[in-house]
């Protein structure tokens, strides 16, 4: 019953930092200044969120059947979540969507073929 | 170091690569969640997108540290490019070219030694190659 006593709250506390982490994750969707600093930041905490949720309902209840459950949830949430980031960061930036002002380097710029020839492209670096 | 006891240490190196992860994994989101909630003109922001030097081979490692740097939140894998061995990496947090290198070469380098049987070779170009557009594409090389 102790131990029972415990894992419940473990799990309301994880489902609550997840539920945490998507808020921030959505602040950080209105504050953060371009696409790249969102995919990166706002992509990943959001898949880490659901993570969390997904261990939290885990601890409240345990059983050997919802631990397989969770874990491939847990690893195809991350893992789709990484890719979806990647892919949506690429084809922005081959859609010309460019960094924000803040950027202080960049050395993709240098492989674009409609730049190279640009004398501010050289300058960017 | 011989084979076996490469052998014996590859279970022990996948736990403490696994273990180091999870760590650098929690950091960079506390990081990444007190700035996004600091008021907008003390964010410590300071984006960069910065050709990385790799030592990946296979199909598998370039996959898993693309994907391993996208995962930990204020990194971003941008582009690869097999040919020439580079990464590019969105940082958000990019004080020198130096730190982010280090740090991304850091992670690749306990990736590989807990998915190698024996870590093999580890080095890497050590000079940034000058990548400049070509008309055709290189042969495998997906723009």
């Amino acid at each position: 019953m102790e131990l029972h006593d415990i894992m419940h709250g473990a799990g309301l506390v994880f489902i609550f930092l997840g539920i945490l982490t998507i808020i921030v994750a959505g602040i950080g969707l209105f504050r953060l200044p371009d696409l790249y600093l969102r995919a990166s930041a706002v992509g990943t905490s959001a898949g880490l969120g659901v993570a969390s949720i997904v261990i939290g309902a885990l601890l409240m209840d345990f059983s050997g059947l919802n631990l397989v459950k969770a874990a491939v949830a847990v690893i195809a949430q991350l893992l789709t979540s990484a890719v979806g980031s990647m892919a949506i960061a690429r084809s922005g930036y081959l859609n010309n969507s460019l960094p924000a002002e803040i950027t202080h380097t960049d050395d993709l710029l240098k492989t674009r073929r409609d730049r190279a020839t640009d004398p501010e492209g050289e300058s960017s670096t | 170091m011989s084979t076996t006891t490469s052998l014996a240490s590859w279970p022990w190196r996948m736990v403490s690569f696994l273990l180091w992860y999870i760590k650098a994994f929690v950091l960079a989101n506390v990081y990444v969640t007190l700035d996004v909630l600091r008021p907008k003109r003390r964010m410590k922001m300071s984006p960069a997108i910065i050709a990385v030097p790799a030592a990946s081979e296979s199909d598998t490692e370039w996959t898993l540290i693309s994907c391993f740097i996208t995962l930990t939140p204020g990194t971003l894998t941008l582009s690869i490019s097999r040919e020439h061995k580079i990464l590019y990496v969105h940082g958000m947090f990019v004080e020198s070219r130096e730190s982010l290198v280090e740090e991304i070469q850091e992670m690749e380098d306990r990736m590989l030694r807990a998915l190698r049987r024996s870590p093999g070779d580890l080095s890497r170009p050590i000079r940034v190659p000058d990548v400049v557009p070509v008309d055709e594409p290189p042969e495998g090389e997906v723009r």
